[in-house]
């Protein structure tokens, strides 16, 4: 899919489908019925009231159509864009208006005016100052020379004709001339511009509207009445635009990484291995001792282990195990010497590693052939930084079958990975305390070279005799989290933890090879 | 791991072969390549091979993987006349002791600073931090014997190594750095081990200090050894090696007497390994012949005994090797990781996955059809984040681990509730409608069960939502619940239900209660769903 631009403020609600010019908001798609041009409903109507008058003022067109003058304005350019249907002129004009107080005195006559019709021939300057208008009135009556005052009393001084200003305040229309002047000197008039539209059809325009238009009200959704009735057939439904992106809709996913680890268990369930689990909580003794650890191995300590309180409980035969890691038990071993500790494989931990689960799984499963994987969360005492967690998952297989050999356990790696998507592996020596020999598989990644991705090796005699088993175990363990920061090129681990919505949001299902 | 230092110009001299081809080949021998420098490489050797942690070990192997030079080394020992008595005293506190006397050294600059990279290595990887074994070197010019290892009263002085005044044993536990740093291996003792010559000066405060006296230099040619030590074995192996390391760089190796008992003994031990066996752990072809001429590539001593027998000859220093097994890697190791035939075993088996597998897949079916997004959040947790944040009281089945690196990840997590909101939060500044769920694993005691919690945050979530989704997870999933009237603190009063199983509370879902989102800094109503779906496996 190519990405194409949204509208901002794409979110809940917003159909950006709906190009928004119409002015109800709803009234806005094209049609098709106005021949080759694509015409919305609206502006047909107009194409056709247009088409009678040749030409017309907007708000003349707008009051036939029962729109405003700003929407005849938008249809009719729409209309001159599309094929120019119609052309629409702009004018400016000047006029006056009279202002609230200018329209008062209109009525009531200019303050002065009726100062002087409020008394016969002579009135004292106290009587006067009585009047609400005399504050503004004895001014204008003495500049205007209709009174005389002398020693406090006012007197009448002539008829007092109408001036030009009082004649164009009383004239239904403010013409321009020195009583127009005064009047907005006052601030009793004020001049005003008008921007006219007039809308005048076009050729074109006149050819579409003689061929008929279909002046039919749109429909924007297909009912059930519409449906059932069959009115559907006799009714234009509305157009979508296609140009523009839906509104974003997120489905609910499953995690981008629990995709990959999904991924690993069908790849080994495919090479047809069996799934084993088991609990968070190990005993010292499955998680170490049983695997030959030796119980003064630094990962063992507090430092590296999360270690819990409470004893659990050893399985029926533990002693075997001490007596191989203090001598090698009934084997060519050595063992490690030393007094093995029970207490110290009573201890509980979080597990630290899949690998206490294998071989409790091959000590309750001893007869071959016995392929099985785990794909769990494990435990170390780490401090959180963007490449190092005190959780994350690891990939846990085993192989135990008669004849098998370290041969077969590079096969299965070469494999396992190849089916990954990690078609070159190479292998290098490796040390692990519970097999032997042990190898450590490096994958290529184009950029980063050979990446070392989990360890492998046949378990040691140590591990498997004390628990009856006979046959060469293989077995192999990959930290799932190394191989997610290779495959959705994290840098921080955090991310698949605590992650940023956004980018659970933004990393899709199956990226092939349409692509972002 | 430790990482060895290998200076070029020394490990061609050693080795006779150029820096191009050794580095090359490094990686299929067993290491990993830190970095590699102007001068040096500095490479990682596994801990099981502490032989190789100094650049005289590392070349004697390398000029067997090279081809350069075949079979065991030997390294003869001769008395010394020197002798050491032990403090009975000793027993409980330090009791190992192995020394040797190394004489016509010449060591220049670069030697001794090789010497210590292989006592720290050695230190670590063979004694955990000393505590198994420590080491010390000392000049013997200066020092006469017969020695004495005694278990020495804690307020005994004398000149540490680096400082110029006296100053007592228990001083240099507070004072001196390595006294500091290695304290807690003595602190309880009621004596301190102390290493003293025949006129009663002091060499060694082990697993501590050396005294200045005995400070090894350039104009040393004679050297007493002593490695101290908890474990037997681990003494053996670190006077072992550190002998051969000093024997390569041109000592001779001279025996002295403990309690009457002469050591070390650099004698190689012997093993007759099964031609059949190996072939069959790792899938090869090899007849005796060949498997000898591999194994001495490795420089071991070996000679086929008929077709099926191979006498093999372990040089002392080859700690590792303790079963046949692990003659059989340095087999592999010869002939080639890179040129095994990597082909998967032919038996069929069937594939099966776990019924909780199951049970998550239709969870995460359930919830993304309902539109929700799944996240994986940690499981290692905090109360604040369990219990107080959510207004619930703490779950005295939680389950504490003992030493948290910080309180946010102190508890294992007992429902996953908690851990969505705490999700929502870090996305509060996210695009609404936000929802989000969980399944995974929950720990209530020391048993893993399972869970899964479902939110909606978005201006309209209420009950509804929240019992439309608990409804629906239920019914996908089979479960005949009840619905009833929750108390649970996290959820408004009158806008909660409890999810009822054949008379057990399955889960609860409602509206989060405000005071819990005002906790987790959030501006929108939250529906919420949780289940514990232990009880379905």
């Amino acid at each position: 899919m190519s990405r194409r631009e949204r509208e901002p403020g794409v979110g809940p609600g917003t159909d950006n489908h709906r190009p928004g010019y119409g002015d109800d908001g709803t009234e806005s798609t094209k049609s098709m019925t106005g021949g080759r041009y694509v015409l919305s409903l609206n502006e047909r109507r107009l194409l056709a009231a247009l088409a009678p008058l040749g030409r017309a003022d907007a708000s003349t067109l707008g009051r036939e159509l029962g729109a405003t003058a700003d929407a005849v304005v938008q249809y009719a350019s729409l209309l001159a864009q599309n094929g120019g249907l119609a052309v629409v002129e702009r004018s400016v004009e000047t006029s006056y208006a009279l202002t609230e107080e200018g329209q008062r005195y209109a009525l009531e006559g200019l303050p002065e005016r009726q100062l002087l019709d409020s008394f016969t021939e002579k009135a004292t300057m106290a009587e006067l100052k009585n009047h609400p208008l005399a504050s503004i009135g004895i001014g204008w009556l003495r500049r205007k020379g209709w009174v005389t005052i002398r020693d406090g009393v006012v007197e009448k001084a002539g008829n007092a004709p109408k001036g030009e200003d009082e004649q164009t305040l009383t004239s239904t229309i403010l013409e321009d001339g020195p009583g127009l002047a005064e009047l907005l000197k006052r601030g009793l008039a004020v001049e005003r511009e008008s921007v006219r539209y007039t809308v005048s059809i076009t050729e074109a325009g006149e050819a579409l509207a003689r061929g008929g238009l279909d002046l039919r009200e749109e429909v924007g959704q297909l009912t059930h009445e519409m449906i059932l009735t069959g009115s559907w057939r006799e009714t234009p439904l509305r157009r979508y635009r296609v140009d523009r992106l839906p509104r974003r809709l997120i489905p609910g996913k499953v995690h981008p990484y629990q995709r990959l680890l999904d991924e690993m268990r069908t790849i080994l369930q495919d090479m047809g291995f069996v799934e084993m689990g088991g609990g968070l909580v190990q005993s010292g003794f499955w998680n170490f001792d049983a695997l030959f650890q030796p119980q003064d191995h630094p990962a063992r300590e507090m430092q590296d282990t999360f270690h819990l309180e409470g004893e659990a409980i050893l399985p029926p035969g533990w002693e075997r195990v001490r007596a191989m890691h203090e001598h090698g038990g009934e084997t060519t071993s050595t063992g490690w010497g030393g007094t093995w500790q029970e207490a110290k494989a009573r201890q509980q931990v979080l597990r630290t590693h899949l690998t206490g689960l294998s071989i409790q799984y091959l000590a309750s499963h001893p007869t071959p052939p016995v392929k099985a994987f785990a794909i769990g969360r494990v435990f170390r005492r780490e401090a959180i930084d963007p490449t190092h967690l005190p959780e994350f998952e690891q990939l846990e297989g085993i192989v135990m079958d008669e004849g098998v050999t370290f041969s077969h356990l590079l096969g299965f790696l070469r494999e396992f990975y190849r089916r990954l998507g990690f078609p070159q592996v190479r292998f290098r020596p490796g040390y692990f305390p519970y097999t032997e020999p042990s190898v450590e598989p490096e994958v290529f990644v184009e950029g980063l070279g050979w990446v070392e991705l989990g360890g492998a090796g046949v378990f040691r005699e140590e591990v498997t005799a004390p628990f009856g088993i006979d046959h060469p175990v293989l077995a192999w363990g990959l930290g799932a989290s190394r191989l997610a920061m290779l495959r959705l090129g994290l840098k921080d681990l955090r991310q698949l933890y605590r992650s940023d919505i956004d980018w659970c949001r933004e990393t899709y299902i199956y990226p092939g090879r349409g692509g972002r | 791991m430790p990482v060895i230092t290998l200076p070029y110009q020394y490990l061609e001299r050693l080795v006779g072969m150029d820096r191009e081809t050794i580095v090359e080949r490094l990686p299929m021998f067993g290491s990993d390549i830190e970095r590699r420098e102007e001068d040096h490489v500095d490479v990682e050797f596994f801990a099981n091979r502490p032989d190789l942690f100094s650049t005289e070990g590392a070349a004697r192997a390398l000029r067997g993987f090279l081809g350069i030079e075949q079979g065991a080394v030997r390294y003869e020992t001769t008395p010394s006349g020197i002798s050491f008595t032990v403090d009975p005293g000793l027993a409980t506190i330090r009791p190992y002791l192995g020394s040797a006397v190394v004489r016509g050294l010449s060591l220049d600059e670069e030697a001794i600073i090789s010497l210590m990279g292989l006592q720290e290595s050695l230190h670590w990887a063979v004694g955990r931090g000393r505590r198994k074994v420590a080491i010390g070197l000392h000049d013997l010019g200066r020092i006469t014997p017969p020695f004495r290892y005694l278990a020495s009263p804690r307020n005994r002085g004398f000149v540490p190594l680096d400082y110029d005044q006296e100053m007592t044993m228990e001083e240099m536990l507070v004072e001196h750095p390595k006294g500091r740093a290695y304290a807690h291996l003595v602190r309880d003792a009621p004596r301190f081990p102390l290493i003293v010559d025949a006129q009663d000066r002091v060499l060694s405060f082990p697993p501590i200090i050396n005294g200045e006296l005995t400070r090894v230099s350039t104009t040393t040619t004679d050297v007493l050894l002593d490695c101290t030590g908890t474990d037997r074995r681990a003494v053996e192996t670190a006077t072992t090696i550190l002998c051969v390391a000093l024997a390569e760089d041109g000592g001779r190796i001279e025996s002295v007497e403990i309690d009457g008992v002469p050591g070390p003994d650099l004698g190689p031990s012997f093993r007759e390994v099964s031609v059949d066996e190996c072939n069959r752990l790792l899938g090869l072809d090899l007849d005796a012949p060949t498997m000898a001429s591999l194994l001495q590539r490795m420089r071991f001593g070996a000679e086929p005994i008929g077709e099926d027998r191979v006498r093999v000859e372990v040089p002392c220093y080859r700690a590792d090797i303790m079963h046949d097994w692990d003659v059989f890697e340095d087999v592999a190791i010869a002939h080639g990781y890179d040129r095994f035939e990597a082909v998967p075993s032919k038996t069929a088996t069937i594939a099966k996955e776990r019924p909780e597998t199951r049970l998550k897949m239709a969870v995460r079916e359930v919830l993304c059809g309902l539109g929700h997004m799944e996240t994986m959040p940690f499981v290692l947790t905090s109360e604040g984040v369990l219990f107080s944040k959510m207004r619930r009281e703490p779950d005295p089945r939680a389950l504490h681990v003992l030493h948290p690196i910080s309180e946010e990840q102190s508890v294992a997590r007992t429902s996953l509730l908690p851990l969505l909101m705490e999700l929502l939060e870090f996305n509060r500044f996210r695009e609404l409608p936000q929802r989000l769920f969980a399944v995974g694993e929950i720990v209530t005691g020391v048993e893993t069960g399972l869970g899964a919690a479902a939110v909606s945050c978005h201006g309209t979530a209420d009950f509804s939502e929240a019992y439309g989704i608990a409804d629906a997870l239920c019914r996908e999933l089979g479960l005949a619940y009840t619905a009833v009237e929750s108390d649970d603190p996290a959820f408004i009063d009158g806008r909660r239900g409890a999810l009822v199983l054949n008379g057990t509370t399955l889960g609860v879902f409602g509206e989060v209660h405000p005071e819990v989102l005002e906790m987790f800094g959030l501006e929108h109503p939250v529906a919420a769903v949780e289940v514990d779906l232990s009880r379905l496996l």
